[in-house]
């Protein structure tokens, strides 16, 4: 290894960074203290690729104070003799997706996470895209998950009871000399094994996509990429792995691990301890963080957000594919974004790709905005700006060596790690799962000594709540003769009823914010973004989960909507005995959902 | 009992626009109903308990709910049946017989379809969100528009604030300075991007002045800070571009930011119809029947244009109501003799704007066809427009070719304050004669200019 450890230190000394490196195991970790985030990053960057298995950046930045992960308001103790044979760490579209893959077997497995609901941070700030395992290096492990994954989405969302749609990526030329790239793109498409790839010429493209802007010169069309709503896809993993017995718990941040010699015997939460077989690390953007607490940090993530617009499901009609306008030449870490049709019928602009200090920093600004209007909006000519409904930023989890980390500790007996999960990491998300949870197991087996044998009760298929969208009118107007609170709207931009709603509040992870319920039901999704529906929202949880409206949050913590009554509600609230009425319609509810579920 | 389903006019949403199309399209002979989405008539109103409204209808100062509830009455009076509690999913128009299909949901009918010779959209506006005026920063909770604010306190009895900042100087949000304030919220101050405010006169005065709020003009937000709940805002002056001038920054500590920054007409349920848009009101073009590009199809109040009083709202729903029921009288008569003659053909011609004037409503004259309203003056039919900037004397002028139709001064004119003109359309049949016809069509139009003595600065909006 000396080789490479005076290879990372000539790279550095060419970049004139005041830094040292030392090996770490398998990996070169750096120290030092640099003047900017550009700096920190140009030496991890430096440093990797140069026959470590990975970068440790522990440099310092000047005014750079180090982040810490957000911590969930006081929640009541775990019971201290808790014990779970596999405990997945981290609610993403990773560790819930892994947590319905153990469930397969006959082992206790829980689920944790810090936030309020699953889905709340990087799985839920994405464009939703099931990427073909065209952009990723070949022979990577990106490359590997990206190709399986994307094979296994259509069953996996067909199982889970989630819309799919696999519009195609059109990659245009934005000038005739960049088709000189297509024997380079050719290649590419062998090596990775990109499926039915077709070059459209000009002509074809129009003829495609009428609304397309002039300036292109053909493109190649993928038509193994799909869109999904990463947030529902989810939250139905996490379902189905309740149904088939794994426990969820949300608002449990872990802050530590016990060991013993060289295994975790407890993980140390905000709740108490937890007792574990097998732990898994799929904390996204926190991961290396998790990894440290089993002193098993061989890597580090980086956090590179990236900010994209919505627009109103109006101007949806006027794309079919996915639109990108790709720069062949750069070695720029992201895609390049485009223009991406949801699988709710809006457009979504970008996303972007800044380097952040911060890894849970999801505010937007203009300059990110101006971005994505003057990369992307210009592709299909019908767009406007005040077409626009909304915009948000995801921070991705990204490793120096831009790949996945799946792999069971080499130090810890019972650590399994899913970590450095970036795009396309929802694409990827199916098969990373099927991989980890069979180490995970294996890892189970040898710390606990016994065989782990299968699950025979388990079930595939979700217990999906009725999905109004891909009804016909008889279909629907029948669910709303069985149950009537399907009759009912209350998102009226998004056209969704208070049954949809409730069968959020009541699902088999239970909703507890009213951003929850926009993400699962889409209520306050639309084009006056809640402004109509929240107190609606607010009445029908009040009612369903028999608390005062001014408990009720937008998102996790003190993000309440109302704060106290008025000084005239004050005294009506003291008089009010309305709540055995309330929790009568409630039960009534309850037992026709559970109908509509059996029914479905 | 199960809904009827073949009426001569639906009205869409029972707003005061909507129950006011009822009661005309009612008094002149159709068989009407109303749907709403709500469980109460009233629309907006409902929320709205400062008084001020139906000084000019009623003569009176009321709340927002009487105002409402007069309305409610005249509709309950004639038995004009409100479907309430029920969503128009979607609307079609059957080509061989020009009727309306309306496509209902409920959860007592499930799913069912109305059918109706005329329609009038009465669907109101929404409120333009943080995001359309590019609010950044984090995204926490205590970000809400006015009209929503309004709802948590007038409605449900809950404070959505006990410290905040209000963004935009439009109506609602100086309604609500005044509200929060007496129900013991702080108003750090009202501000407003553009150099002039956006709401009326009196309310700057009996909401802000009145209570020692002030009013910041030329300055906005320029981001939000709170991970949970809104922590602070940044405010700063803008240029007179409206772009941000540094070193004026000033963060407010505040838990919530209160956006007052515009209304949209709500016209997305008819836009599939393929009605032709003005893209100044946002809301369709209609003719002085209120009639939108569509045969049969009306529209009133703020689905128009967004109005600054409600008894503008309520007038032109009065019209849209009248005409409906004529027109869907003359489609009934047409079906009874069977008869495959389509309907006379309107006689549209356009008015343009001109000069400072922001938008003019309505947008076209059809001399075919004039219903007229019901205060005697049967000739004559209702104008409102906006100036696009504030001036304080102005003159307007209505002319045909080279006739003058109508010439008036103004002492002030201020984009918020809508006004409101009438013009006698018997002198129009007699300007716009064959010959006149015979003009190139850029000539045949009837131009409203309004040209400025005196200027303020360039404001121009649809604040209501």
């Amino acid at each position: 290894m000396a080789e490479g450890l005076a290879a990372v230190r000539s790279a550095l000394m060419r970049k004139n960074l005041n830094v040292d490196a030392n090996e770490w195991r398998n990996s070169v970790a750096l120290t030092g203290h640099v003047s900017s985030w550009e700096q920190y990053m140009e030496a991890g960057y430096a440093a990797a690729g140069k026959g470590y298995e990975a970068v440790v950046n522990d440099l310092t930045v000047e005014g750079v104070v180090p982040f810490k992960p957000s911590m969930p308001e006081p929640q009541n103790p775990i019971d201290p003799d808790t014990y779970f044979d596999a405990v997945v760490i981290g609610g993403g579209v990773i560790g819930s997706a892994i947590a319905r893959e153990l469930t397969r077997w006959d082992i206790t497995v829980a689920l944790l996470e810090k936030e309020n609901d699953l889905a709340m941070q990087t799985s839920s700030r994405n464009d939703g895209m099931v990427h073909p395992p065209f952009a990723v290096t070949p022979g990577s492990k990106k490359a590997h998950y990206n190709q399986r994954g994307n094979k296994m989405f259509a069953q996996t969302a067909r199982e889970l009871g989630v819309s799919l749609e696999w519009p195609g990526m059109l990659m245009l030329f934005s000038n005739p000399w960049q088709r000189a790239f297509l024997p380079a793109i050719w290649q590419r498409i062998k090596q990775n094994e990109v499926c039915g790839v077709e070059f459209w010429n000009r002509q074809r493209v129009f003829k495609m996509e009428p609304n397309i802007t002039a300036d292109q010169h053909g493109g190649v069309f993928l038509p193994d990429s799909g869109i999904v709503s990463p947030y529902q896809l989810t939250v139905a993993f996490g379902e189905n792995a309740v149904q088939n017995g794994a426990t969820v718990l949300l608002n449990t941040v872990v802050t530590g691990f016990q060991m013993e010699h060289n295994r975790i015997t407890h993980v140390c939460t905000n709740r108490g301890l937890i007792q574990a077989g097998v732990v898994i690390n799929a904390a996204g953007v926190w991961s290396d963080v998790v990894a440290g607490y089993a002193n098993d940090r061989f890597f580090t993530i980086h956090g590179r957000k990236g900010t994209a617009a919505i627009l109103d499901r109006k101007v949806g009609h006027t794309q079919r594919t996915i639109l990108s306008q790709p720069r062949f030449a750069s070695h720029s870490h992201t895609k390049g974004g485009g223009l991406v049709p949801t699988i709710d019928g809006n457009l979504l602009l970008g996303p972007t790709a800044v380097e952040v200090p911060e890894r849970e920093d999801y505010s937007t600004n203009a300059s990110a905005l101006e971005f994505v209007f003057d990369h992307h909006l210009k592709l299909n000519k019908s767009l406007k700006r005040s077409d626009i409904i909304t915009y948000f930023s995801g921070v991705r989890a990204c490793t120096f060596e831009e790949d996945f980390v799946i792999k069971t500790s080499d130090y810890v007996a019972n650590l399994v790690h899913a970590a450095g999960i970036q795009s396309p990491g929802l694409a990827s998300s199916p098969a990373i799962a099927q991989d980890v949870a069979l180490l995970a197991v294996k890892a189970l087996a040898a710390v606990a000594g016994r065989a782990i044998q299968p699950n025979a009760a388990f079930d595939p298929c979700r217990k999906a709540p009725p999905d109004l969208r891909g009804m016909s009118l008889e279909e629907r107007a029948a669910l709303i003769r069985r149950n009537p609170s399907y009759g009912r709207i209350i998102c009226r931009c998004e056209c969704i009823s208070e049954g949809e709603i409730l069968n959020t509040i009541h699902s088999l992870v239970p909703v507890q914010s009213l951003d929850g319920i926009k993400r699962r039901a889409r209520a306050g999704m639309g084009r006056c973004q809640g402004g109509f529906c929240t107190p609606l929202l607010l009445e029908i949880m009040a009612r369903e989960q028999q608390i005062n409206i001014a408990e009720i949050c937008k998102s996790g913590g003190h993000s309440e909507i109302a704060l106290q009554p008025t000084k005239n509600a004050a005294v009506d609230c003291a008089s009010e005995g309305a709540g055995s009425a309330a929790l009568a319609l409630s039960a009534a509810n309850n037992s026709r959902r559970q109908e509509d579920y059996n029914a479905g | 009992m199960p809904v009827k389903k073949q009426w001569d006019v639906v009205v869409i949403g029972a707003g005061p626009a909507g129950l006011a199309a009822a009661i005309a399209a009612c008094d002149s002979g159709a068989d009407v109903c109303i749907i709403e989405r709500e469980k109460k008539p009233g629309g907006v109103l409902k929320q709205c308990i400062h008084d001020g409204f139906g000084l000019i209808r009623f003569g009176e100062r009321l709340s927002g709910p009487e105002y409402a509830y007069r309305y409610h009455q005249m509709v309950s009076e004639r038995g004009i049946p409100v479907i309430s509690e029920t969503y128009l999913l979607g609307i079609t128009k059957n080509q061989t017989d020009g009727k309306f299909l309306l496509q209902m949901q409920n959860s007592a009918d499930s799913i069912f379809i109305l059918e109706a010779r005329a329609v009038v959209a009465a669907t109101g506006c929404r409120e333009r969100t943080a995001r359309q005026v590019f609010i950044h920063g984090d995204r926490p909770a205590g970000i809400l528009t006015a009209g929503t604010a309004q709802y948590i306190v007038n409605i449900q009895g809950f404070l959505p604030t006990r410290r905040c900042v209000i963004l935009g100087s439009g109506d609602i949000g100086l309604i609500m300075a005044r509200r929060l304030t007496l129900e013991g919220a702080e108003v750090e101050g009202v501000y407003e991007i553009k150099p002039e405010p956006s709401g009326l006169t009196r309310n700057i005065q009996q909401c802000l002045t009145d209570f020692e709020i002030p009013l910041h003009l030329s300055a906005t937000v320029l981001a939000v800070h709170g991970k949970r709940r809104v922590e602070s805002v940044v405010i700063g002056k803008v240029d007179q571009s409206g772009q941000p001038i540094t070193g004026t920054e000033r963060t407010v500590p505040c838990d919530a930011l209160i956006l007052s920054v515009g209304l949209i007409p709500e016209n997305e349920i008819i836009e599939p119809l393929g009605v032709e848009m003005d893209r100044k009101t946002g809301g369709p073009i209609v003719d002085q029947n209120m009639m939108t590009s569509l045969d049969g199809l009306f529209a009133c109040g703020n689905a128009v244009h967004v109005n600054d009083l409600v008894d503008y709202v309520s007038e032109s729903g009065q019209t849209a109501g009248k005409a409906a029921a004529a027109y869907a009288n003359v489609q009934q008569q047409r079906g009874l003799l069977s008869e495959r003659r389509t309907v006379s053909a309107r006689r549209l011609i356009n008015i343009q704007a001109a000069g400072n004037m922001h938008y003019i409503v309505p947008q076209r004259l059809d001399l075919a066809h004039h219903v007229g309203a019901d205060d005697g003056a049967d000739n004559c039919a209702a104008f409102y427009f906006r100036s696009r900037v504030r001036a304080n004397s102005a003159l307007l002028r209505i002319s045909a070719g080279k006739t003058l139709l109508e010439e008036r001064r103004y002492a002030v004119v201020r984009p918020p304050e809508m006004e409101r003109i009438t013009l006698n359309l018997a002198d129009l049949n007699h300007i716009c004669s064959p010959d006149w016809n015979d003009l190139p069509g850029q000539s045949r139009l009837i131009k409203a200019e309004l040209v400025s003595v005196s200027e303020g600065g360039d404001s121009a909006n649809d604040n209501g």
